[in-house]
């Protein structure tokens, strides 16, 4: 694509054809069409009852072929209605090569004079005549991704993300930090089934998927490694992988476990929440993937029993870490999560008394494979309790100082899992939920009623309190149905803490560039609309590092990030090449146009700026920025914004106002439904569509005030990540008119939305109206 | 039965208590969702029919009545049910202002007849001091070491090497005219009266 190709040939040169559209009279019994057919200077001047219909196409095509025009103005309905039409009706023509004047929504339905109404309609057709002229030829752009992918986190949701990804035929890394994968989901022992009733082995359910990633030919698993670095270079993410030395030989070991045996070193083991203590050479749990050990490099002293035992000799305790570059496609962060610090609320005695625990250390006692094997035992003297009392919203709900101000979504059924299994299997004791609200949505209420059932008692009511007295533990709290303050004896306290963004997740979020939310979870491009997308195209996410959620939405979201891949890969993305291009030769790399840029489009390649075509909304922040001229925006440059703007004040009278309105697409939308709906607005109003009112310049708009515009209105859609930054550019661009000594009321703003076009009408009349005040003496 | 109508009441007791100026800008008493924290760690709960949370709950409701009940005089203004409120809610401030509105109204002056004695103490000393009506009450809470303090107070301070604790008179008599043209002493005889 060469910008300059067109301009060989003098704009004046340029054979314009002009097709106006009667549309069954919406537009000619409104518009004299004969007048407006004599005011047009173009070469060739069509008019037609329905031009969108395939006669139309047949006059369009022969005008074309027959007097050899160059560009092409249909006059007619609203471009959104039939651009893309016309744009094929233009064949032979470049489709770009179209510009259309809005004849129907934006003039006859909204203008019933005639003569008025015809007035703009001229004008509406000059500015499209004037703007076509510096018309390129461009192309859609058209994208189509490498087809592999990098899935961060193995958990439930990698490991979900990285089989629906392989299955696709995706070439499909998993990278897992820890040196198994699995996750939370191997930990907490039992799920639960709200159609059935029932509770399923946890493990029983995740080992097929487990070992189908193993087995499948488009999966690598690399455990033990974390991302350490990420470039996004041409649509393609450039990632440096660190591998930790597992200083055990993967393919050697056989999974014996003497080394263990012989390891003289003991720790804590956080497999099974610190509850039990494992060796500095370990394997986290009996069914973990890679089936070998690991050697715990913070806790192990080099001793080299371990090697002594090894008939392996699988272990290498000079073995070092590598870094692994790899260039993928598409990225998928399921990072997970964590949980709640309990230092945070030390009114609840945690890490006092051993019989004090969360959730999820009462998951791993209950587990069959944990410190217990599976039998309901307190800590501190491995006796069963007498009564368990559970507390909800730990650090959820809460706005206190470390809190976390949503509700962690699955604390009530975690509770009511827990309470049901302990009831089945010791109904001699007694379980009480302290909760604020049961928050059970959909199936989920079925599983709390067999809770109810079953005996589980509920006190509604937050406890402020746990204290100790004797072994006892005493749970205050006011049970707020019975208006009473209550004590609650028991001698096991189960604390249902909060989930939290884990490091992992704002890692490798910092290192990928995409944004979080104010909680730091991951966020998503728009969270109801483009759920599993991030801020910067080809990353997705799921699982717990986007927001607390169960099991069912994390491995829901993974199949979306992995369907969302796969469109990319297969499908390919086509777009309209209204983007930013770079004029190298006068960039100097300063950068500006990278900070601006909240749609993450622009970065340096080889030392040259580049702008991802994908992410870049033609928006025309980063123009203000560069000091150089270097950037334009193809369909809006400067040319053809100030064309636009003569053609529309062109011809203009002493004695007639015009005002020109610039509209982004959701203003524009706003502007046709005033017309779809027949709301008068003032014949002055000229409607300019740009893609964002970051685009319009100082230049544009003390331009159109010289070419004798009375008045402008700017109106965007307020929820664009640019937003912020057209509200400083509003207060600049009255500061430049005020330094031109034209009055800065004679620029207005307004936030446009689609459904609220009769505000959108009423600001135009209401402006209308303050215009010709300021020109009454 | 009660009946929520369909027609609004003109007075909005929780609008009220937002606009007292000592309600803080950013209390969070809308989103109150009646947990009872509050009330699990309240002393004032424990001995008493006192419940902050239900107290909360009648402003919401806007019970203009909760300004009458004689319970919102059981809180000791500890600040627990603040420090633990999930919500950033604060019912010791709200039960200030409930107590405030009461006094104004006039029946809460009663319930601080008995603290006037403390206005009598700056009056007359210059200075705040526990008044002889309660030696009693600290007594029994603290044993009968507090007498012995009371009576010894001037001895040991010297022991301890601290000047007296009595002001001079010139300063007593500026203090009391300050008391008395800012219209303390006024008030003080007004809730005197209720007696």
């Amino acid at each position: 694509m060469n910008p300059d190709s067109s301009k060989d040939i003098s704009n004046k040169d340029l054979k314009i054809g002009v097709f106006l559209c009667r549309c069954g009279g919406n537009i000619s019994d409104t518009v004299d069409m004969e007048k407006l057919r004599s005011s047009v200077d173009a070469e060739v001047v069509e008019e037609f009852e329905n031009l969108c219909s395939i006669n139309g196409r047949k006059i369009i095509r022969d005008s074309i072929i027959q007097k050899n025009l160059d560009r092409v103005v249909v006059a007619a309905c609203s471009p959104i209605t039939h651009e893309k039409t016309f744009q094929k009706y233009i064949n032979p023509l470049n489709p770009y090569l179209l510009e259309m004047a809005n004849l129907r929504e934006q003039c006859s339905w909204v203008n019933p004079d005639v003569e008025t109404a015809t007035e703009k309609a001229i004008s509406l057709v000059n500015a499209s005549i004037e703007k076509v002229k510096y018309a390129q030829p461009l192309d859609p752009i058209l994208r189509k991704t490498t087809k592999s992918a990098a899935v961060i986190g193995g958990g439930i949701s990698g490991i979900s993300a990285s089989l629906s990804l392989a299955r696709q035929g995706i070439k499909t890394c998993l990278i897992e930090e820890q040196p198994t994968i699995g996750g939370a989901m191997v930990k907490v022992g039992k799920l639960f089934s709200p159609e059935k009733l029932a509770e399923e082995c946890a493990m029983c359910l995740l080992n097929p998927l487990v070992n189908e990633a193993v087995e499948h030919k488009n999966i690598k698993i690399m455990t033990n490694t974390t991302l350490k670095a990420a470039e996004r270079r041409s649509g393609n993410f450039h990632l440096l992988i660190e591998s930790k030395p597992r200083k055990v030989i993967e393919e050697k070991c056989i999974s014996c476990g003497k080394c263990a045996e012989v390891c003289p070193v003991e720790v804590k083991d956080s497999w099974n929440e610190d509850m039990t203590f494992r060796k500095a050479i370990y394997k986290p749990f009996a069914q973990a993937v890679p089936d070998v050990y690991t050697i715990d490099l913070e806790n192990c002293k080099n001793c080299g029993k371990c090697q002594e035992v090894c008939r392996m000799n699988a272990i290498d305790l000079d073995m070092e870490g590598e870094v692994i570059p790899m260039t993928v496609g598409s990225v998928v962060i399921a990072t997970g999560h964590k949980t709640f610090d309990m230092d945070k609320r030390p009114e609840y005695s945690y890490g006092r008394h051993d019989d004090i625990v969360t959730q999820m250390e009462l998951a791993r006692i209950m587990g069959v494979n944990g410190p217990t094997k599976g039998k309901l035992l307190k800590p501190s003297n491995n006796k069963i309790p007498e009564r368990v009392v559970m507390v909800q919203c730990v650090g959820s709900r809460d706005e206190k100082p470390g809190g976390r101000k949503y509700c962690s979504k699955v604390c009530c059924m975690v509770a009511i899992k827990h309470a049901n299994v302990i009831k089945q299997h010791y109904p001699d004791t007694d379980v009480i939920i302290c909760y604020t609200d049961m928050r059970t949505p959909g199936m989920y209420e079925k599983y709390f009623k067999y809770a109810q059932s079953n005996g589980v008692r509920l006190i509604r009511g937050r406890p402020g309190e746990v204290a100790e007295k004797d072994g006892i533990f005493t749970v205050r709290l006011e049970d707020t149905l019975s208006k009473e303050p209550l004590e609650i004896e028991a001698d096991l306290v189960v604390l249902s803490t909060a989930m939290e963004p884990s490091d992992g997740t704002i890692n490798v979020s910092g290192l990928l560039d995409v944004g979080l939310t104010e909680e730091l979870f991951v966020k998503e491009k728009h969270s109801k609309i483009k759920p599993v997308a991030t801020e910067v195209d080809g990353v997705y996410v799921c699982g717990t590092a986007q927001g607390p959620k169960d099991i069912t939405d994390s491995i829901v979201q993974a199949n979306a990030a992995a369907a969302k891949i796969s469109e990319l890969i297969n499908g390919g993305v086509e777009l309209e090449p209204f983007v930013a291009s770079i004029d190298q030769s006068k960039c100097t790399l300063c950068k500006k146009c990278i900070d601006i840029c909240k749609y993450k489009a622009a970065y340096i390649q080889d030392g040259i700026l580049t702008v991802d075509p994908i992410s870049c909304t033609g928006c025309g922040a980063c123009i203000w920025e560069c000091e150089n001229n270097a950037i334009e925006i193809m369909g809006q440059t400067d040319e053809q914004i100030i064309a636009t703007i003569d053609g529309m004040l062109k011809d203009k009278k002493p004695d007639e106002k015009r005002i020109i309105a610039f509209l982004d697409s959701v203003g524009y939308v706003s502007a046709d439904n005033i017309g779809i709906n027949k709301i008068t607005v003032p014949s002055s109003v000229r409607i300019i569509k740009i893609p964002s009112m970051n685009r319009i310049m100082p230049k544009h708009i003390l331009h159109a005030f010289k070419m004798g515009a009375d008045g402008i209105i700017m109106g965007e859609y307020p929820y664009n990540p640019m937003y912020s930054h057209t509200k400083e550019k509003i207060a600049g661009l009255k500061g430049e008119l005020v330094k031109n000594n034209i009055n800065p009321d004679r620029l207005a703003f307004y936030k446009v939305y689609i459904p609220y076009f009769r505000g959108l009408a009423n600001k135009f009349k209401e402006f209308d109206g303050e215009i010709k005040c300021l020109d009454t003496p | 039965m009660k009946t929520i109508k369909l027609k609004k009441e003109s007075v909005q007791l929780v609008k009220e208590v937002l606009k007292d100026i000592k309600a803080s800008p950013d209390l969070g008493i809308y989103k109150c969702v009646q947990c009872g924290m509050c009330t699990s760690v309240c002393p004032g709960a424990k001995e008493t029919d006192y419940d902050p949370r239900d107290m909360i709950r009648r402003v919401l409701e806007d019970d203009e009545t909760v300004v009458d009940d004689d319970n919102i005089w059981n809180c000791f203004s500890c600040y627990t049910c603040n420090s633990v409120c999930p919500c950033g809610n604060n019912a010791s401030e709200i039960n200030q202002i409930l107590r405030q509105m009461s006094i104004d109204k006039g029946e809460g002056m009663k319930k601080i007849v008995s603290f006037a004695a403390y206005g009598d103490s700056f009056m007359e000393l210059g200075v705040g001091s526990i008044p002889s009506n309660f030696f009693d009450v600290m007594v029994k809470d603290i044993g009968p070491g507090y007498m012995d303090l009371k009576i010894n107070i001037e001895d040991i301070r010297t022991d301890l090497g601290l000047g007296s604790y009595i002001l001079p008179e010139k300063a007593i008599d500026e203090v009391e005219s300050i008391l008395d043209n800012s219209g303390f002493k006024d008030r003080l005889e007004k809730i005197k009266r209720c007696k």
